[in-house]
This record gives structure tokens, C-alpha cells and sequence, in this order.
């Protein structure tokens, strides 16, 4: 801001008489006021700005949801062998300030009705809702026809760029309990959100 | 590059009328105080964009939505602290820009009509206020807002349709909420950068009001004598020759005001926050409301006069307040502009002053020993708020002590378990399942089951949400062990 020969300048057309000593006098009254300036507006910046820019970007930095036990199924004994089955459940979900009860689902599969491979419900590729191609013997995903092996849940067809999010299994006195969380969608490496 | 824009939007004349500009020197602190307001203005508009995307205004989710701010947003309580206390500087810088303007006669010739905008500016700070006082919905914001309401509705004639007006209804509820919603975000900033604009335009177009010095040397008696239009043009342009740049000699020293200002609002942000109380229960029958403290003096005026004249000092008192500062500068038509030549205006607002003064220290005086606490423990989430309302509709402080409320000690009462601190020792889970049938856990438990068809298990879980939130006086630091014995396989369960 300014020119550098600063008072000298002529403004509104009034020539202003000002001595080489004045000058240099106001010159540096000058600079200290720009100083002052300049220091005052950073820290009125900054005061205000931090918590203005922290809490604004405050969702993009907070940590992922930690799994929680799910019961799935009351008696393992009921379960099918050699076709998937998929167990709707009610979850508890905080969204930001509200509290409400959300239904999400799993896949589950076993062979030998002991071992179990769980996958969460939601297509890695953009979280649509698969099902189970019972021609096909796969899960399909009906939004983009991605296709997932029902064993390893490897990607068979289609764009999902990584394989279904298995889930962790236990279970307890014949009940059926899942880890359950949600993965980011559309990447290929598995994050927590 | 700089050519061709400045070929296109003229710089160097928007830089000289508003930079390079001359202004009467000798300009005293006080006349920071106007740019002082500016400043913390923008302060409320950028944090007030924040706090809206963080705030719900309805009132299942206002109150949820300022703790979730509060407890879950970096930076959320601090944010909130610089609004709230900005709110107050507005106030106080406002009301100090304008003891200035007036005891410099500033709003004399040819500057009435800038004094004009002024007032409007003040009420629609005020207006801000009142409407962001509702806001987060608290009991404070409910109780305040339902007396600011009915004093409106004292009102002769038209109180009635006033008070429903403001409230978007009869009651105070959901209605009023959006309302005051509407009016706080999207009305008063618009309405208040329109008129400041204004303001703004006519000091730059007018240049600032010199020091009383300036115009107080044998001027015409009167600002409507045809002769003092040339006499005060000419002193004006003598004192603005003389005079300073408006950058950087003005603006540094606004910088430190507004810097101050700033500041002191950060510190008192970060070292006493805007305060959250419990939400707002319109069934609460012992709350004692408060307003904000600038409002106090009034509050406490409305305290003094008899009941009959109760609706004449509550409407009468603001109506003539307005009326009077906005005729101020078209009966003041005395050129003189020193307080010292001007004995009545001196004597009229220090008296003011001094009566504003004892009436915010008697309301601080008088003031009740803070409202009565009615929870132990953090503030609670909707679903324990419903579950604490279940726990009351079914009596359940008949026999269990809760706190302060200790049950009915009548000869029959059974010995019920203290829920203090429930929460501390048993986890939600057992708790549900106790209440569906207590008789499966202890044979001889007098506790009589509350589970289906008595309650749902929905509202089984509201009050075990509830109960589970208990944790006693020292709730914060307090650890949890759990005393969870299930009948049957018996386990100790770690965490809820």
C-alpha cells in the first residue's frame, strides 16, 4: 500500500509543502502505523480465525467409529449350510445430535455350520444393498452388476474395487455375534469410518 | 494486469476516496469506538455461519445439537463463547459509540439523519439479541424469552396480537423457535449490513465529525440559521486540510481498538464460555428467568412500578426511548456542540447514565442465588431427557432416593436402592433386563416388574438410558465398576 515517497504526494489537488526532514520524520510515523496495522489484523485474524477454521473442519478430522458386537442370529442351529443368509438387525446410531434406531444388514455364510464368513452389507463399489444370484451362486450388486465370490467375497465382475468387508464372527452360547462397522466406499484399501 | 483492471474498475479513485482520504486530525479514542463495532460485527457474522451449521432449530434437536457443538466439535465451546460474548460487546460498543456522538453534538449538522440510522442499528442489535438469546433452548433461553414475550403482550390494544405475532402461536414452542430462527439468521443481518452500509456511505460522503473545538468558535446560534451551512463548511474544510490520512493514521488506530476488543473476547471466550443450562422444561415450576444483563435494567425498572402501571412503564418506556432518540437531533438545534456549553444535554444523560447504573446494580443485587440446580450430572441426550420423564410418570421416587428427592417415607415403603450413582454400578444392559422381571434376579425383590405390557421395552430403555446416566455429584472423574450379577450362567460383564 502506499507509494514511497510517501507525504509528498499531492492529494485532491492541494500540493502539500512538506521539508526533507518532515518528511522523514512522517515517513517512519508511517511505517510504524502499517506496522501497527498489519500486527493488530493478524491477530484479529488468527483470535477469530482458529476457531472458526477448527470447528469448520472438525467432521473431516474425527476419528473412525469403533466396531461394535452385534447379535445377528439367537441359534446357530437354524442357520443354513452352503447358502448365504442375510440377517437384518436394528442398530442404535448416533447421527451428529441425533439419536435414532437405524436397520442395517449382514451376509453370512457357512459351510460346516461352525466356521462363519460375514460381510457387510453394503457393495464396496458405492454401498448399494447386494443380494444373493441364486443362479449364479454369487452376490450380485443390482446398482453397477458387481459380482462377489459368496466364499472369499473376492470381486468376480464389475466395478467394486475391493473385495466385500468381512466382518469379524463369534459365537456365543449358540448366538450368533458380529463386529460390525462401516468401511469408506469406492477406494480399494479397507479404511475405518 | 493491474492496468488493465484498473482501466476497468477505476482503483485509484475507490483508493482515494477510501484510503487516501483526509480526515479532521486530532481525533480522539473515542472515535474508534463506531469501527470498534464494525469489527466484532464481522466476528459475528463469520462465527454465526459456523454455529449454523452445527445448530438444528427445532425443539427436539436445538438443545441436542449446542451440546453436541459443545462436547464434539473442535473448537465448538469457544466458538460459541466468542458469539455469545461478541452479542454483549455489540451492545456495550454500540451504546458507547452513541454516548460519544452525543456528548460531541456530533449529531448536529449536517448529521442528523446518520444519528437516525444509528438508532435503527441499535435496535436491530438489540433485536439480535432478544431473537439469539431463544436459541439454544436451554432453560435460561425458554423462561427468558416466555417473560421478553408477555411483556410485549402487556401492550394496550394491540398486546394480544403482538404476543402471538412473536411467538408464531399462543405457546412458546416449536413455532417461535423457527421464528426467532428466521429473524436471527436470515432478517437482522441483512436489515443490519443494508443500514450500516448506509451509516458507512454518509461518513465517508460527509467526512467524521470533527473535534467540538472546530465548530464551537462564535458559530451562528442555531444549525437552522441560513448562515451556518457556510460556516460550518468552511471550518470543516479548514480542519480536513489540516487534517490526516485516513490510512494508515486512522485505520492503525482503529486496528488496536478493534484488536483489544477482540482480544478480550477470545480471553472471556476461552475462560468463560457461553454456558449451557438444562433444556428447556416448560413444566419446570421453580426456575427463576433471567435476560440478558443489558436487558436487567429495564427488567429491574418493571420491578419498581405498581402492578397497574406495569403495562404503561413496559411498553410506554421503549415506545418514548425510541421516539425520543430519534427526534434527538431535529429539537437540538443549538449550534454549540461542547457538553460544557450545553448544561441541560450534560445533566440529561448523566442522569440517565447515573439511573441505568443503580438500576443494573440493584437487578445484580436482587438477583436470586442462581436458579435452583434440579440435575446432578452432566446434561442429558433426548432419549435419557424422555427416560427421566418416564422415570417421574411412573413414580418411580416413591421408593427409590434420586439426589436430592428422597422418597416417601411412609410405613409400607419398601427399602429401594439409592440411584444416585446407579449408573457407576450397574451397565445399561442389566439394568433393562432387571426391570422386565426383578424376580428373576433377587426371589425376594419387591420391586414390581415394569416390563410389556406395562411398559415397552422401548421406554424400558429411555429410563435404563436414563438411570445408566447417573453417576453422582462427581460424574466427570467418577470411575465405573460393575456389580452386574445375571441369574443363571453368572458373569461379570467389563463394559457396557
Amino acid at each position: 500500500m502506499g507509494d514511497p515517497t510517501g507525504s509528498a504526494a499531492v492529494t485532491n489537488g492541494v500540493p502539500e509543502q512538506a521539508p526533507a526532514v518532515l518528511d522523514d520524520v512522517l515517513f517512519s510515523r508511517r511505517r510504524f502505523l502499517r506496522w501497527i496495522s498489519g500486527i493488530g489484523a493478524t491477530i484479529s485474524g488468527v483470535l477469530v480465525g482458529i476457531p472458526v477454521l477448527r470447528s469448520f473442519v472438525s467432521p473431516a478430522l474425527a476419528k473412525a467409529q469403533p466396531a461394535t458386537w452385534i447379535k445377528v442370529a439367537e441359534d446357530i442351529a437354524l442357520l443354513d449350510i452352503a447358502v448365504p443368509i442375510r440377517l437384518d438387525f436394528i442398530q442404535n446410531q448416533s447421527d451428529a445430535w441425533v439419536e435414532s434406531r437405524t436397520q442395517n444388514a449382514v451376509w453370512l455364510y457357512t459351510e460346516d455350520g461352525a466356521k462363519f464368513k460375514a460381510y457387510n452389507g453394503h457393495c464396496t463399489h458405492l454401498g448399494c444393498s447386494y443380494y444373493y444370484d441364486k443362479e449364479l451362486k454369487t452376490f450380485a450388486c443390482p446398482c453397477h452388476r458387481g459380482q462377489f465370490d459368496i466364499k472369499t467375497g473376492a470381486v468376480l465382475a464389475g466395478p467394486p474395487p475391493r473385495p466385500l468387508d468381512e466382518l469379524q464372527v463369534e459365537i456365543r452360547d449358540s448366538a450368533v455375534f458380529v463386529n460390525y462397522r462401516d468401511f469408506r466406499l469406492g477406494v480399494s484399501e479397507q479404511v475405518g469410518v | 494486469m493491474r492496468r488493465w483492471i484498473d482501466e476497468r474498475i477505476d482503483i485509484a479513485s475507490i483508493r482515494e476516496t477510501l484510503v487516501d482520504r483526509k480526515v479532521p486530525g486530532g481525533l480522539t479514542w473515542w472515535h474508534t469506538l463506531g469501527s470498534a463495532t464494525l469489527a466484532v460485527f464481522t466476528v459475528q457474522v463469520v462465527t454465526g455461519i459456523v454455529l449454523g451449521m452445527y445448530y438444528a432449530p427445532s425443539p427436539d434437536h436445538a438443545y441436542d445439537s449446542i451440546r453436541y457443538l459443545e462436547h464434539n466439535v473442535m473448537s465448538g465451546a469457544l466458538l460459541r463463547g466468542v458469539h455469545h460474548w461478541g452479542a454483549s460487546a455489540m451492545v456495550v460498543l454500540v451504546l458507547a459509540h452513541m454516548i460519544r456522538v452525543f456528548s460531541m453534538g456530533a449529531y448536529k449538522y449536517p448529521r442528523e439523519l446518520n444519528w437516525v440510522l444509528g438508532v435503527v442499528l441499535l435496535f436491530i442489535v438489540l433485536g439480535f439479541s432478544f431473537t439469539g438469546y431463544l436459541l439454544p433452548w436451554d432453560q435460561k433461553a425458554y423462561w427468558a424469552t416466555q417473560v421478553g414475550t408477555n411483556i410485549a403482550g402487556t401492550a394496550p390494544l394491540i398486546g394480544g396480537a403482538l404476543v402471538k405475532l412473536l411467538r408464531g402461536g399462543t405457546q412458546l414452542g416449536a413455532a417461535t423457535l423457527t421464528r426467532f430462527y428466521a429473524l436471527h439468521v436470515l432478517l437482522f443481518p441483512v436489515l443490519l449490513g443494508f443500514f450500516a452500509l448506509l451509516h458507512l456511505v454518509q461518513v465517508i460522503r460527509q467526512g467524521i465529525a470533527p473535534r467540538t473545538a472546530v465548530l464551537d468558535a462564535e458559530p451562528p446560534p442555531r444549525t437552522d440559521d441560513p448562515a451556518y451551512a457556510s460556516y460550518y463548511h468552511d471550518r470543516y474544510a479548514r480542519s480536513k486540510r489540516a487534517g490526516v490520512r485516513f490510512w494508515p493514521d486512522i485505520i492503525a488506530k482503529d486496528l488496536v481498538v478493534a484488536t483489544l476488543v477482540i482480544v478480550v473476547l477470545v480471553l472471556l471466550a476461552h475462560f468463560s464460555g457461553a454456558g449451557l443450562e438444562a433444556p428447556a422444561d416448560p413444566t419446570d415450576t421453580t426456575y427463576v428467568p433471567l435476560p440478558e444483563w443489558y436487558f436487567l435494567p429495564f427488567f429491574q425498572l418493571l420491578k419498581l412500578v405498581p402492578g397497574s402501571l406495569e403495562s404503561v412503564v413496559a411498553v410506554g418506556v421503549p415506545a418514548a426511548l425510541v421516539l425520543v432518540l430519534l427526534a434527538l437531533p431535529f429539537f437540538d438545534r443549538r449550534s454549540m456542540r461542547s457538553l460544557r456549553h450545553r448544561p441541560a444535554a450534560a445533566i440529561t444523560m448523566g442522569v440517565t447514565l447515573a439511573g441505568v447504573a443503580l438500576l443494573l446494580g440493584a437487578a445484580f443485587r436482587s438477583e436470586p442465588p442462581t436458579a435452583v440446580a434440579t440435575e446432578v450430572g452432566r446434561p442429558l441426550s433426548s432419549i435419557e431427557r424422555a427416560g427421566r420423564a418416564m422415570y417421574k410418570a411412573r413414580n418411580c421416587g416413591a421408593c427409590h432416593a434420586l439426589g436430592d428427592q428422597k422418597p416417601d417415607t411412609s410405613a409400607d415403603t419398601p427399602n429401594a436402592p439409592d440411584l444416585t450413582e446407579v449408573g457407576l454400578r450397574h451397565s445399561a444392559a442389566w439394568m433393562h433386563s432387571f426391570m422386565e422381571d426383578p424376580a428373576r434376579f433377587h426371589p425376594n425383590s419387591k420391586m414390581p416388574s415394569v416390563g410389556p405390557p406395562k411398559l415397552t421395552h422401548e421406554e424400558i430403555e429411555e429410563i435404563t438410558r436414563y438411570l445408566a446416566s447417573l453417576r453422582g455429584p462427581n460424574w466427570a472423574t467418577a470411575k465405573q465398576e460393575f456389580y452386574d450379577t445375571f441369574p443363571e450362567p453368572v458373569k461379570r460383564t467389563e463394559r457396557p
